[in-house]
């Protein structure tokens, strides 16, 4: 009867082409493990910062998870969107990154990249905005065939998560 | 240059002539004494002079000593002059003197110049030169020193002279007097201050300068003596100095030509150089004259000014100073010197007369210079030229000096060639290869021994060539000899035809024994299948037997047919390549082999025969069943036939042979079968002998192949042959050894041998670390030094078991398909070829060969295989893919094969006893066993079951988790669980046992609580209609719009300011002060105690009074309005009963209030009389449910405020008289007089609660009576009597404010709900509200509402003439008034449940009136559209008013329009009232509602009192509908007519009962430390006046029953009520019992009684009465 606690916040993103950002989160764990409470998905505020390059978002995350197996850690995925001028939200990363499986507090960074899409995509890109999406965002975290898209690296997504593991020297796994 | 003496020139002239004077003045002493003080320029010049004093003494370079002797003659001259200008008498001698030096001059440069056709590098001349002119210098220069000195005496005597007379012109400004002095000296006085005049003094001068050029040029040559007489004699006149210069710059240019350079630039400069000479010393001679100057002119002001001094004799107004643009450069150049960037002459960077010398045409090594730019170096020589000893900076070729240039081109440090040698040994780097990792992949695997190392030992014996390019014919049919005869070899080797013939002979045997042993037995007992099979097994055995003989046979044949071919070639071609010589041995003997031939042909055909026979008996048998079908078939073709014959008389004949063939096809008549011919086989047979088979007697013939035949030797080959006997022994072969495709070593190269054997012999040790994938030997041919591979041979990689030494050699077969020709005897190889002279029947041969070599691992030292260890069979093949296979990895690996293997076994009858097979065996056992099932079904996550922690159902059964779970789902059991243990045995089962029971009782009904089994189904569906709804609703919830996030406090305006401002001058404690604003506090993060409810009751009016016991009630004091007086002008019929009656002078009434909330009851003071005044607050606390302060939460809060007003009754209670003095000792009794219910959600959404509200008082109140107030005539007070029952006035809010959670309603704006409305409509509703809220935001407009199924419906639709129950109709026939009222009454008693607590947080809901009576609960809006639908289906005009009521809030009522008036109904209530009436709680009208239209209200006021009801008019009423947006004809969603059931009396009875017993037990039961006696009597008298009670509406009846009551309980003292209840469920009942306190009552001797009465309307409406009261005996 593993426990884990996840707590911390979306910090930030920085290095994305526009600064007014907004993020989607979400957090998918393999098939053993069980949300016990607190919310595995979401979606930031638009930040559109006034100063510097980083927009904050400072989003809570606060995952309680019971487990009965190692097998599929959680794992975050996160969606950078940029809301433009006109009120329009264009996709702008994806990434995702592995809960830490070590306890205590870690300062992550996830890099995020973004399909690039046809000339002809990136040119009603440059123009009328939009762009290429992942059909099923399943794809951010499961590799299958990702090998084929073509994809440009965007900027990173700062996080702070604190681990808690609970019972796992129990089922033999130190930690 | 004459032309150029210009006004530069004249500026000169003057600057020369103040120089002189200076020269006067100063430099005359120094000149006496000779100094050397270099401490100017002018000192340095003198420096020089006296330098070229010296200089006879020393021999320097010529060309420089040339050039200082001439300037110091220079000097010399000038300074002369100077001299004799200053005497002012030009001296004659020493002017002759200077001219005399001059012509020497010039003569001398005519010397220099005479050798015409020297060349520069002509050197040695000129010293030869040389002495002379320095010479004749000397003695010149000797002469003028001493004139010198003469002159200077002289000049030193007339200074002093000078010095006398000078003070006359001291006054006299300086300018004056410079060019006075000037001009004095100069030729004419009278032209003192005249340009003009210095102009022509020029000109002449120009003249004199002119002439002076002219006769040098006619000196070509030496001067005539004449000439230079009159040269020295010839007297110059006025400007002897100035000339002198012209000739001297004209000599100068003589020297340039010379050089063939121009040099105007030159001379400009040098005129220029002397120009600032002059210069400096103008300035420091006019410093000096003005130091001169100053103190006299000071001496005479003051000698003036002396006697009065004013402020303005200090201050002087000048002009300001301006310095002209050209005056300022002429200034500017006065000081600077800007070096030219022209290029220097030569001539001024080189002493006189010296050519430039040029150390490169004289051979020397020059080294580059550095590179400067041209201008730079130009600059800096005209810079170096003007200082001192300018000219030593330049070399003899007129150029700086400079060193060569530093940078070399290429490095010039040495290469460090022996640095090995100087290294010291220590610090030597020794090379090592790269190192391999040991524990990479394909390594075998360490075994935990990385030091095992392992050897495969790789033996290349040899190599033999079955076809080479370079055989001849010979070669070819010798290696197909050869081949043949080894294939001999082998088959005699295996002997295979003698094995089968004695098998064959066995199987005859036995068959022999089997038939002598059963024959006297007869077959019977021989099986004719083992029988068979033994016969079958002998025929098998003596095919086999024929082929390899006939194999054998043909072997031989060619064999020796080959072996003739290569007799004949040998013969043909006259030499032998080969030594192969085949010789045929004949054996064994006639007899014995004829005698075994015959046996075995006989056995043969004797078995055949039986086979024949065999056959044939099985022939026939066929024969014969086809045979019988064959007859049957026949017969009935033959009766067949008989038929038709008798048809054939009537019918046609054509049709007759249909018939026939009809019949089918006539099967073939069986042949019978031959008998076979016993002759014939034996024949057959021995022609097969002959074929295959030796003959009998004819010897055995064995080949034997030597190799001893001589060759012939090169010398008698042909040419032909001998070229490829050469090819052949320049061909040399070896073998390269590949381990894993790459070449680990090769063999010694070997030559080819005639015979086309190779032999290598080597053995290669390979030490290895990789598994051995492949091993490969490449054989490489090599003629001369190219190289080909001929072929490539696979070795497969040994066992761990085959090791060196056992190991047999393996023959690899190679062949190569190269095409190679040859012009030789050699056949080549991939072409054809042909052994027949005319070139027919040819062959192609590609290379071919065997390779023989052995591959085995090594054997140790100590006998240990060096072989890796078997346990990983297959090698690294699968040593990758092993450790990604996850089921492998546990031991499961290719249990996918098990099945097929299985069913092999199974197919191919393995043999479980052969211990070849016992592995297979054991495994198959294994599988079947099912010890390792493979899983039927694919698994998405691998291993998940096998690492799982623990199982699905311990997780399950945690109780931890299955709390926290249920908490984060917000199950409203756990939804408030702040804290869960973190310990699992902290956990107690009992948490779930409400929430497992509620689980399992879900679908139980619980009539008990509900007491009616239909109201509990309603409740039920009521319950799932609201689960689904908030499950509708549940996006909208989620829909957040700015506000629920973003709370932002509205920022002041000016206007807000402005008032503020205002407010400052308002008094601090004002004598009315108004209730202000507070801030809102948002609910969430508040906690148990934060929030207070206060209470505030002001005041009480028309509060019931006692009445006096056993006195005769007034007639009057019966209420004397009747149910009309609404209706008509109230008339106050009532005389007051005055207080005189009171027999103990006690107060007429002393009420207190009293309030209840969340079981906390708190009470005010007692004040007295009707109309109380107590003014206090009331503070109580609240706590929300579960500790969940959410908005959400706090509106489902269903709790009731109740106000409860209370009569306090003091009884003595002292027995003994005596006691009374000195103690009091009362008995304090209340008695209920009425109550406010208020809901806490009312207050909650309101935030406040402020007015009277009337105090809902029982219809009869025993004892107590209605008091007129005397002051009823006043005209407030009139007013306020016209309405009857008590009032209170409250004022209810919550501490501190909470903001109101929207309702979703808000939201539903914002998200859309489907709507079958058309868009058109939905727009223009959205329209027509935000217009209306923003004209007047606290008007409430309604256009579009909610219907229960969560759809957007147009609230007109609601509003339909509906049919109230016949019933309420019949009852009052002739008075529509009454009618009216009972509808009301009747829609009132449908229970009320507010859609704000059924539907918490939601929304509003509209039911409609089916589903509302149905249902029987409904809040405001239902009854309010039930009962408008009533009074319109009556006849009446009537409304739907959404307006703003107190205490209810936003509410819905009815207006009905009858004789002219308007009366507002509130439905809840039943009750009505006049537009005019000031009590009617709806405070403010929004908009009505008809069936067809909705109209807001525009009016200025909004109350009912203050407002117009007519809706035509369009400036008070805006109508939805209007002529630019038409009416669509909306269909309503109300049913066309509403069906009644009939209740059943007997379940109102039932239910009356049961009401009854549950209230008795609960007073009995709040009354736990009294007994409570019950009065029969008294109830019976109760139960009996109830029905009147209802009949009546509780009006009439009240006096009538309280005489009954009185006479006939004269001696109690009664107090009590009946209450009026709508029913719904029995807990209100109670709640309203329980909240009167009748209960409460102490006294000892009370008795109390109890009477319920349930009234049963259509529709299954029930109005509940209670009677309770309680008695006190009197006495």
């Amino acid at each position: 009867m593993a426990e884990l606690h996840i707590i911390g916040q979306i910090i930030g993103a920085t290095g994305f082409p526009q600064k007014s950002l907004f993020c989607k989160w979400g957090v998918h764990a393999g098939g053993a493990w069980r949300l016990l409470s607190g919310l595995k998905e979401g979606q930031t505020q638009v930040d559109i910062p006034q100063t510097g390059d980083m927009a904050y978002w400072s989003h809570p995350i606060d995952l309680h998870y019971t487990t009965k197996g190692l097998q599929g850690w959680p794992k975050l995925h996160l969606q950078v969107w940029h809301q433009d001028s006109f009120g329009r939200c264009q996709l702008y990363g994806y990434g995702y990154i592995h809960v830490p499986s070590s306890p205590g507090q870690h300062r992550l960074q996830c890099v995020t990249w973004r399909p690039l899409g046809s000339w002809q995509d990136q040119l009603a890109e440059m123009f009328v905005g939009g762009g290429p999406q992942l059909r099923s965002s399943d794809l951010i975290y499961s590799g299958a065939d990702r090998y084929r898209l073509h994809t440009v690296g965007m900027g990173t997504v700062e996080l702070e998560l604190c681990v808690i593991l609970r019972h796992f020297d129990r089922y033999g796994v130190e930690s | 240059m004459a032309t150029k003496m210009s006004s530069p020139s004249d500026v000169r002239e003057k600057i020369r002539k103040k120089r002189r004077e200076l020269q006067e003045s100063l430099g005359r002493v120094r000149d006496d004494k000779q100094a050397l003080v270099p401490s100017d320029w002018d000192l340095s010049k003198e420096n020089d002079h006296t330098a070229v004093e010296e200089l006879p003494g020393g021999e320097e370079d010529p060309g420089e000593t040339l050039r200082r002797s001439v300037m110091a003659k220079r000097m010399k001259k000038k300074k002369k002059l100077l001299k004799e200008m200053t005497v002012e008498s030009p001296p004659d001698e020493e002017e002759v003197t200077a001219v005399q030096e001059m012509r020497e001059e010039q003569d001398r440069g005519d010397e220099v110049e005479s050798p015409p056709a020297r060349s520069p590098r002509d050197l040695p001349p000129r010293p030869v030169m040389r002495p002379g002119s320095s010479q004749s210098e000397t003695t010149m220069r000797l002469r003028m020193t001493e004139k010198l000195r003469a002159a200077k005496s002289k000049a030193a005597s007339l200074l002093e002279q000078e010095s006398i007379i000078e003070p006359a012109s001291r006054l006299q400004s300086l300018r004056d007097r410079d060019t006075l002095t000037r001009f004095d000296r100069d030729t004419d006085p009278d032209l003192q201050a005249d340009e003009d005049s210095s102009f022509a003094a020029r000109l002449k001068f120009r003249d004199a300068a002119r002439r002076a050029a002219k006769d040098k040029r006619a000196e070509a040559g030496l001067p005539t003596a004449e000439e230079a007489y009159n040269f020295f004699t010839f007297n110059f006149d006025p400007e002897p100095q100035q000339q002198r210069r012209k000739k001297k710059r004209q000599s100068r240019r003589r020297e340039a030509e010379e050089d063939g350079e121009g040099e105007s630039g030159e001379e400009d400069e040098e005129g220029e150089e002397e120009a600032e000479l002059e210069r400096e010393h103008e300035g420091e001679e006019e410093s000096e004259a003005r130091d001169e100057d100053a103190p006299l002119v000071r001496d005479e002001e003051e000698d003036l000014f002396i006697i009065d001094q004013s402020a303005q004799d200090f201050m002087e107004v000048r002009r300001a100073e301006y310095i002209g643009y050209s005056r300022r450069l002429q200034r500017e150049r006065e000081t600077l010197f800007v070096p030219s960037m022209r290029p220097v002459p030569a001539s001024s960077k080189l002493p006189e007369n010296v050519r430039p010398r040029y150390l490169e045409e004289e051979g020397l090594y020059v080294g580059e210079r550095p590179h400067v730019c041209l201008t730079n170096q130009n600059i800096l020589e005209n810079r170096i030229l003007k200082q001192a000893e300018g000219r030593k900076w330049f070399g003899d070729d007129g150029c700086i000096i400079a060193l060569p240039d530093p940078i070399k081109e290429s490095s010039s440090r040495p290469p460090l060639f022996h640095l090995e040698d100087e290294l010291d040994p220590a610090l030597q780097a020794v090379y090592r290869k790269a190192l391999k990792t040991k524990h990479v992949n394909l390594y075998i695997a360490g075994m935990g021994d990385p030091q095992a190392d392992y050897q495969l030992d790789v033996d290349v014996s040899g190599l033999i060539f079955s076809h080479h390019p370079l055989f001849s014919r010979e070669h070819v049919l010798a290696a197909r000899l050869a081949q043949l005869y080894d294939q001999h070899l082998t088959r005699q080797h295996k002997n295979l035809t003698l094995l089968l013939t004695d098998k064959l002979n066995s199987l005859r045997n036995t068959i022999q024994n089997m038939l002598e042993l059963h024959r006297g037995e007869a077959l019977s007992q021989v099986t004719p299948a083992e029988d068979s099979e033994y016969k079958h097994e002998v025929r098998h055995t003596r095919q086999l037997r024929d082929v390899e003989q006939e194999k054998d046979r043909a072997l031989l044949k060619s064999i020796i047919r080959v072996w003739k071919e290569l007799k004949a070639l040998r013969d043909f071609q006259r030499f032998t390549n080969t030594p192969f010589k085949l010789f045929i041995r004949r054996e064994g003997d006639g007899e014995q082999d004829e005698q075994e031939f015959e046996n075995d042909i006989m056995a043969e055909v004797s078995e055949l025969e039986a086979e024949a026979e065999e056959d044939y008996q099985r022939k026939m048998s066929e024969y014969r069943r086809q045979h019988e079908e064959w007859k049957s078939w026949k017969r009935k073709q033959k009766a067949l036939k008989k038929k038709q014959k008798k048809k054939r008389q009537q019918e046609e004949e054509e049709e007759d042979e249909e018939r026939e063939e009809e019949l089918g096809e006539e099967p073939e008549k069986p042949e019978p079968p031959e008998k076979p011919d016993t002759g014939d086989l034996e024949e057959q047979v021995r022609e097969k002998a002959a074929r295959i088979r030796r003959k009998p007697g004819e010897p055995v013939l064995i080949p034997e192949l030597t190799v001893s035949g001589p060759i012939t030797p090169n010398e008698q080959c042909p040419r032909a042959e001998f070229a490829r006997r050469e090819d052949v022994a320049k061909r040399a072969l070896f073998i390269k050894v590949l381990y894993n495709d790459k070449e680990v070593s090769r063999t010694d190269s070997r030559t080819l041998n005639m015979d086309f054997r190779v032999h290598f012999g080597q053995i290669f040790n390979l030490k290895i670390v990789n598994w051995p994938e492949s091993i490969k030997l490449q054989v490489f041919e090599s003629v001369g030094s190219s190289t080909s591979q001929l072929t490539e041979v696979c070795v497969p990689v040994p066992e761990s078991s085959v090791l060196t030494g056992s190991a047999p050699f393996e023959e690899m077969e190679f062949s190569s398909n190269q095409r190679v020709t040859f012009n030789h005897e050699g056949v080549g190889s991939g072409v054809p070829f042909s052994f027949e002279a005319d070139g027919t029947n040819t062959q192609t041969l590609l290379t071919s060969g065997k390779l023989s070599c052995c591959v085995s691992w090594a054997v140790g030292e100590d006998d240990v295989p060096l072989a890796p260890p078997s346990s990983q069979p297959g090698g690294g093949m699968y040593s990758g893919h092993r450790q990604m296979d996850a089921i492998a990895c546990i031991g499961a690996s290719g249990l996918n094969d098990m099945k097929k293997l299985g069913k092999w076994a199974a197919e191919s009858r393995l043999d479980p006893n052969d211990p070849n097979n016992a592995s297979i065996m054991q495994l198959l056992s294994v599988v079947s066993s099912g010890d390792v099932a493979v899983p039927e079904y694919f698994r998405l996550e691998q291993l998940q079951e096998e690492f799982n922690f623990l199982s699905d159902e311990e997780l399950q059964r945690s109780r931890r988790f299955r709390l926290l779970r249920l908490r984060s789902q917000e199950v409203p059991e756990f939804r408030h669980f702040k804290c869960v243990p973190s310990m699992e045995r902290e956990v107690s089962e009992k948490v779930f046992q409400d929430y497992e029971k509620r689980l399992k009782e879900g679908e139980i009904i619980d009539t008990k609580e509900h007491i009616d089994a239909h109201r509990a189904l309603v409740a039920k569906y009521l319950q799932r209609v609201r689960e689904s709804v908030i499950n509708r609703f549940l996006i909208a919830k989620h829909h957040f719009i700015l506000s629920d996030v973003v709370s932002e406090d509205e920022v002041p305006s000016i206007g807000v300011l402005g008032w503020n401002l205002f407010k400052l001058a308002e008094p601090k404690r004002p004598l009315k002060p108004c209730r202000k604003e507070r801030k809102k506090v948002t609910a969430q993060n508040l906690s148990d105690g934060d929030i207070k409810l206060l209470v505030n009751i002001v005041r009480g009016y028309d509060i019931p009074i006692r009445r006096p016991y056993a006195s005769k009630p007034p007639a009057s004091a019966k209420s004397g309005r009747s149910f009309t007086e609404p209706f008509t002008a109230p008339v106050s019929s009532q005389t007051p009963q005055q207080g005189s009656e009171w027999p103990f002078g006690q107060p007429l009434v002393r009420p207190f209030v009293e309030v209840s909330f969340q079981r906390s009851v708190l009470q005010t003071s007692t004040a007295e009389g009707p109309n109380p005044c107590w003014n206090e607050e009331i503070v109580l606390p609240f706590s929300a449910p579960n500790g969940d302060y959410s908005s959400t939460s706090l509106q489902s809060v269903r709790d009731e405020v109740f106000i409860n007003i209370f009569d306090e009754l003091l009884y003595d209670v002292v027995e003994d008289e005596r006691e009374r003095g000195n103690t009091i000792h009362t008995r304090i009794e209340r008695h209920w007089l009425g109550s406010i219910k208020i809901p806490f959600s009312t207050i909650y959404l309101q935030s406040r609660i402020d007015g009277t509200f009337k105090v809902s008082t029982p219809p009869v109140l025993l004892g107590y009576s209605k008091e007129r107030s005397l002051g009823s005539e006043g005209g407030y007070d009139a007013v306020r009597s016209l309405s009857e029952g008590t009032f209170l006035s409250l004022f209810i809010t919550i501490e501190p404010q909470l903001v109101p959670g929207d309702t979703v309603r808000e939201k539903m704006k914002e998200a859309k709900f489907d709507s079958q409305e058309g868009e058109r409509l939905l727009i223009a509703s959205e329209v027509f509200e935000k217009e209306a809220s923003g004209r007047f935001p606290e008007r409430p407009c309604l256009t579009t509402v909610i219907d229960i199924n969560g759809k957007t419906v147009f609230v007109t639709r609601f509003i339909r003439p509906l049919n109230p129950p016949q019933e309420l109709l019949d009852a009052f026939p002739n008075s529509p008034q009454e009618t009216a009222e009972v509808v009301a009454r009747y829609v009132s008693l449908v229970p009320s449940l507010p859609d704000s607590v059924s539907f918490a947080g939601v929304c509003d809901l509209w039911s409609t009136c089916d589903q509302f009576l149905t249902l029987l609960a409904g809040d405001e809006e239902e009854h309010a559209v039930l009962l408008c639908n009533y009074f319109l289906s009556m006849g009446k005009r009537a409304w739907l008013i959404i307006g703003i009521a107190i205490p209810e809030g936003p509410t819905a009522y009815v207006l009905t329009y009858e004789q002219n008036r308007y009366l507002i109904w509130n439905p809840s209530t039943g009750q009505h009232y006049g537009q005019y009436d000031t009590f009617c709680p709806l405070q403010t009208i929004g908009c009505l509602i008809s069936s067809d239209n909705v109209w807001f209200n525009i009016q200025p006021y909004a109350a009912p009192v203050r407002m117009s009801f007519d809706v035509s008019k369009p400036n008070l009423w805006k109508a939805f509908f209007s002529r630019a947006f038409p009416d669509p004809g909306l269909s309503s969603v109300q049913p066309e007519g509403l069906v009644y059931r009939h209740t059943d009396r007997a379940v109102a009875v039932e239910l009356q009962d049961r009401i009854e017993k549950v209230l008795r037990e609960k007073i009995m039961e709040w009354r736990p430390r009294h007994p409570t006696r019950w009065n029969r009597y008294c109830i019976s008298t109760l139960r009996q006046f109830l029905p009147k009670l209802e009949l009546s509406g509780g009006r009439e009846v009240a006096e009538e029953h309280r005489l009954e009551l009185q006479s006939l309980l004269g001696e109690y003292r009664i107090s009590g009520f009946p209450l009026h209840l709508p029913f719904s469920e029995i807990r209100p009942i109670i709640e309203a019992v329980h909240s009167t306190g009748v209960h409460k009552v102490e006294a000892p001797n009370v008795e109390f009684a109890l009477a319920v009465y349930v009234h049963p309307y259509p529709g299954n409406v029930l109005s509940v009465w209670v009677y309770i009261a309680s008695l006190v005996s009197a006495h």
